[in-house]
């Protein structure tokens, strides 16, 4: 059996979509090796629409953007965060290295100025990451959406709800995550543009919360607070 | 000494002109209806003359557009002719409504003669497509009343001036009606006839004033002017002789103007970021817009789309009579610091402007801001929100780990949490301006998988505070 893959192989008579996958697609890497490796060693994809569907905040979401934001800033290249449902924590990002100076905060009223919003950060030149947090969308908005991204060069990620996974989307990557613990994320890819979906990765969150991963629980002062709230 | 005088016919009729984009012929006619008083070129030939009544001149042209005359405004609208001379002469007096005065002689070494410095300010009207006449001149008078009858001609040579300065018919030299019914009872036509007079003469059988009058115009008594100055501001109306309902309408003469204002923010070697833009209506308050710049900006481009933006975004209210647009605001030019070799720094400073302004411009100047650490304990202390235009704030603050979502409002823990991982973190603070925090904090996962900064305060309530996003 192995002989015949072997010849057909050294034949090249077999198309081999895996190889084909990374060629044509401009990638960013992500900076987690365990993504990238799942992403068959390619990334976010440049100029289309990245997914991250997600349950709630706080399971480590932002963690998968912090490599490339660190990377986009330090080449004086600018982040959007497009309607964030919380206030990014600017000592916190400071902290992980972020560069603020090339951090903006939008805030858009409705979905017509958060398309427009989208489409002239993704044009510009200036601008290196896009992250939205657009809510429920329309198929339409998303594909507006998606021929904005195809008209720049930019990583543009998405967060949306978990249930929006089983609407049809034309991004090039959806994602959707999933907690496993506070050092880890477990990914599933549920669609990859020049590849196949299905597999799924853990990636470490090792400095999440800037403690030494030993020193979990046993370093919690044991007080009357056990049990407390509900 | 050499001025020079330009005589604008029908100048509002012209300002008019330029903000219409039809053909239709224009007149200034009085309210009572009675008379043409400026008649504008198209009107002219279609054999409508000053003094004609109204009606005959609707009659000639049934598609006639009367304009009320308005003193204020032909004011105004020689001011703005007044400013873009400047750029062509240092010493102008304003004649209101119809005239301006620049002094000529101290120009000579600029311009090559007075001659060439004719043929500039000629050219400059022309753009403008005003119709005028100029005129040369030894005396301020001299020029004028020659610029008035239209016989003024290119040429310095004195001989040719004082020519035709004498061959000025009597009723074109600005005397009071009664002398010149006097003079004319004299058997007198032009100035000539009078400068043989001797001057004894003229002051017993005429008044000193026409004695003064006339040496003025000869140069024989000082005549003083007072020279204008240009304010340092930026301001053009365009008022609308059918009042404007689509803002689309708008941009068209917008554009025009800030071309005018790129111009002159290049004479003057200044940028602006901020535009005032004044919308007047027939029956209500005017709507004011504030166009603001990211950046220093001269560019007309530039604006009018920022204005486009803001006017797709804010529809008119009511129907606009006029459009006023100032700029106080002026910034000088910085040379720019080019970071690398092919310039490409300078356009992304720009790229990056152009973008900051387009989405302010649409949404607001609250909706984008940018986030710096603040030296603070308490965590909603701890970042501000700073604006586009603020220095940047490079410093590192050194601050412990924290995480990276901030909830706007503590939102009260409602489950026990599955896990504890660290803490308490004592934050106390607050106590020197009234906004006392004390609380503890730990880290903690909820039955949600969701890692939360949690904290008790003092009243023993406990709350989540952030998000380990």
């Amino acid at each position: 059996m192995s002989e015949l893959l072997d010849h057909l192989m050294q034949e090249a008579s077999v198309w081999q979509g895996r190889r084909a996958a990374s060629q044509h697609l401009s990638v960013e890497a992500t900076g987690h090796p365990e993504l990238d490796h799942s992403l068959g060693d390619s990334g976010w994809p440049r100029g289309a629409l990245s997914e991250c569907l997600l349950a709630h905040e706080g399971i480590g979401e932002l963690q998968l953007a912090l490599p490339l934001m660190r990377r986009v800033t330090e080449r004086g290249q600018m982040v959007f965060w497009v309607n964030p449902p919380h206030t990014p924590y600017a000592p916190e990002l400071n902290r992980q290295g972020v560069g603020l100076d090339q951090v903006v905060v939008v805030r858009t009223e409705d979905d017509g100025d958060l398309l427009w919003t989208l489409e002239n950060c993704l044009r510009s030149p200036v601008t290196g990451l896009v992250m939205a947090w657009p809510g429920r969308l329309t198929a339409r908005a998303i594909r507006r959406l998606q021929l904005a991204a195809e008209a720049g060069d930019n990583v543009c990620l998405l967060f949306r709800a978990e249930k929006e996974a089983m609407q049809s989307s034309p991004a090039a990557l959806r994602l959707k995550a999933s907690p496993v613990s506070d050092t880890a994320l477990h990914l599933d890819i549920l669609k990859r543009r020049g590849g196949w979906p299905g597999q799924s990765c853990a990636i470490r969150l090792g400095d999440r919360t800037g403690l030494p991963e030993a020193t979990a629980a046993e370093s919690v002062v044991a007080g009357p607070w056990q049990g407390a709230g509900a | 000494m050499l001025w020079l005088y330009v005589h604008f016919p029908h100048l509002l009729l012209d300002h008019l002109r330029a903000h219409r984009s039809d053909d239709a012929p224009l007149v200034v006619a009085g309210s009572n209806g009675a008379l043409v008083e400026q008649a504008c070129p198209q009107a002219q030939a279609q054999g409508i003359t000053p003094g004609m009544r109204l009606k005959t001149a609707i009659s000639l042209a049934p598609e006639l557009v009367p304009v009320e005359p308005d003193p204020e405004q032909a004011d105004r609208v020689l001011e703005q002719q007044a400013r873009w001379l400047y750029r062509y002469a240092a010493r102008i007096t304003l004649y209101p409504p119809d005239g301006l005065l620049a002094e000529a002689s101290s120009l000579e070494r600029l311009y090559g003669s007075a001659a060439a410095f004719w043929r500039s300010v000629a050219q400059a009207l022309d753009e403008r497509r005003l119709t005028y006449q100029i005129a040369l001149g030894k005396t301020p008078l001299a020029a004028r009343l020659c610029a008035r009858q239209g016989t003024g001609e290119r040429t310095t040579s004195e001989p040719h001036l004082n020519a035709l300065v004498a061959a000025l018919p009597l009723h074109a030299l600005e005397l009071d009606a009664t002398t010149e019914k006097r003079l004319q009872r004299l058997g007198l036509s032009t100035l000539r006839e009078v400068q043989q007079l001797p001057p004894a003469e003229v002051a017993r059988r005429l008044t000193p004033e026409t004695l003064a009058h006339i040496q003025r115009l000869q140069g024989e008594r000082p005549d003083p002017q007072t020279p204008w100055e240009p304010p340092h501001l930026f301001r053009e109306q365009v008022d609308f002789v059918r009042e404007v309902e689509q803002s689309q309408g708008l941009l068209f003469p917008l554009q025009r103007i800030l071309e005018e204002l790129e111009t002159d923010l290049r004479w003057r070697q200044e940028d602006t970021d901020t535009l005032s833009l004044m919308l007047r209506h027939p029956n209500q308050p005017p709507t004011r817009l504030r166009i603001r710049t990211a950046g220093p900006e001269h560019r007309a481009g530039a604006f009018l789309e920022l204005i486009r933006l803001r006017l797709d975004q804010q529809p008119l209210s009511a129907p606009v009579r006029s459009l006023v647009l100032v700029v106080r605001r002026f910034l000088s030019r910085q040379a720019g610091t080019p970071t690398d070799l092919l310039g490409d720094g300078e356009d992304r400073a720009e790229a990056w402007q152009t973008l900051v302004s387009r989405l302010q411009a649409r949404l607001g100047d609250q909706a984008l801001h940018r986030l710096s650490p603040q030296a603070d304990h308490r965590p909603e202390r701890a970042w501000a929100a700073t604006g586009m235009r603020s220095g940047t704030t490079t410093d590192r603050l050194v601050s412990p780990p924290r995480p990276l979502w901030l909830l706007r409002q503590p939102r009260p823990l409602s489950h026990a949490p599955t896990d504890w991982f660290s803490g308490p973190e004592r934050i106390s603070g607050g106590w020197w301006d009234g906004e006392r925090v004390l609380r503890d904090y730990y880290i903690a996962r909820l039955d949600t998988g969701q890692l939360a900064w949690v904290f008790r305060d003092v009243r023993d309530g406990w709350f989540i505070h952030g998000w380990y996003g």
